[in-house]
């Protein structure tokens, strides 16, 4: 239904209830109608709205059947409003648009705990003990142009452990301080790329003790080849990736270079949510 | 003589410092075996239902398109990224 008979949408919209723009307006157009009005906090949910900005559907129901047949029925009753034109983007907020550096590149982030949890039988936590997490890298053009030289620019280094060395895959994970870095070595020899980190706040209740191996390849300057994995140990959780295992257990995340066929190829770095800067310079 | 002892004083190091011995796995290199399983492990299966939605990121654009097809509009709206980090 989803591909044939809706136009499919996904947004962070912690972005767009904030943003000065068109698309800003818009989606408060629509949300604005629904019971999540205050933009002040969460609006998140699934809606169904005309291309004129009517709301027809508001709902924030994971099951599944729940919604398909709120979909069916909603489907039934649309008809499409003749006064709707398309609307300029004009002047984006560039505090809500965050784009990649010019001639940087995006690679793939994907976690899973491999073990740990206690046998359940409940569906949804069935989903969450074997989920796997997506987010996006970015490499910037000297970062790439250091790694030819056999170089992995401290920068890459740390927003590699910061950002993307976390446990994402039960919600949105709080992200490593700098000084939460305990130790931290990745090396590249032209081919493979080899380290080691341990992340850990101060109070010791959530860390990461990790290998990395990677084998990246370089033409002309520029990443085509970017596969990786870290193997380690986490523990600890945030305050939206709850019901982590007990103790410490075993996580992996695995890096590939993006090849653009992917929707989620063009989402910002979760990293970089708010303050880019704090992400990539 | 104490090797008879050596199971019991592992398997008591082990629950009483499961740090120990996290720390001297997660030290060991990865091995080329390893980070092939592991890789493979870490990659989205091609025929997941979510990857076959065209999902657009741009509202704007759903919307030029909505006009164009006369279709709906469906939001997901998350905090986090529903196809990113949430």
């Amino acid at each position: 239904m989803l591909r044939t008979q809706f136009i499919a949408v996904a947004i962070d919209q912690a972005y767009q209830r904030r943003q000065q723009d068109a698309e800003g307006e818009f989606y408060r157009k629509i949300a604005g109608q629904g019971p999540r009005n205050n933009f002040q906090s969460t609006t998140q949910g699934f809606y169904i709205a005309t291309a004129a900005g009517g709301l027809l559907l508001y709902n924030n129901n994971r099951d599944p059947e729940k919604l398909n047949r709120l979909m069916q029925q909603h489907l039934q009753e649309f008809k499409a409003p003749s006064s709707a034109t398309p609307i300029s983007p004009g002047t984006v907020d560039a505090r809500y648009n965050p784009s990649l550096p010019k001639e940087g590149c995006i690679v793939r982030v994907q976690a899973r705990v491999l073990g740990g949890y206690p046998p359940t039988t409940d569906r949804w936590q069935k989903i969450f003990q074997s989920s796997l997490s997506r987010d996006n890298l970015w490499i910037s053009k000297a970062e790439q142009q250091a790694l030819t030289k056999g170089q992995v620019m401290q920068s890459l280094q740390e927003r590699i452990a910061r950002f993307h060395l976390v446990d994402n895959t039960r919600g949105e994970p709080p992200m490593w301080k700098k000084q939460e870095i305990r130790q931290l070595k990745i090396t590249f020899d032209g081919m493979t790329l080899r380290g080691s980190v341990h992340l850990e706040t101060d109070d010791g209740k959530r860390g990461y003790v990790a290998q990395l191996m990677g084998k990246i390849e370089l033409r002309s300057g520029k990443i085509v080849r970017f596969d990786m994995v870290a193997d380690g140990n986490f523990w600890g959780q945030g305050p939206y990736s709850r019901n982590a295992p007990l103790g410490r257990f075993p996580l992996a995340v695995g890096f590939r270079l993006a090849d653009g066929t992917d929707a989620a190829d063009q989402v910002p770095p979760q990293g970089s949510r708010g303050w880019v800067q704090g992400y990539i310079r | 003589m104490y090797r008879r002892y050596l199971p019991v004083i592992t398997l008591t190091a082990t629950m009483l410092f499961p740090e120990l011995t996290s720390r001297i796995y997660a030290e060991e290199d990865i091995t080329e075996q390893r980070f092939l399983q592991l890789y493979r492990q870490l990659q989205p299966a091609v025929d997941e239902p979510w990857r076959t939605i065209p999902w657009r990121t741009s509202l704007l654009d759903a919307q030029r398109q909505a006009i164009t097809e006369k279709k709906p509009i469906f939001i997901w709206a998350m905090d986090g990224h529903p196809l990113g980090c949430t």
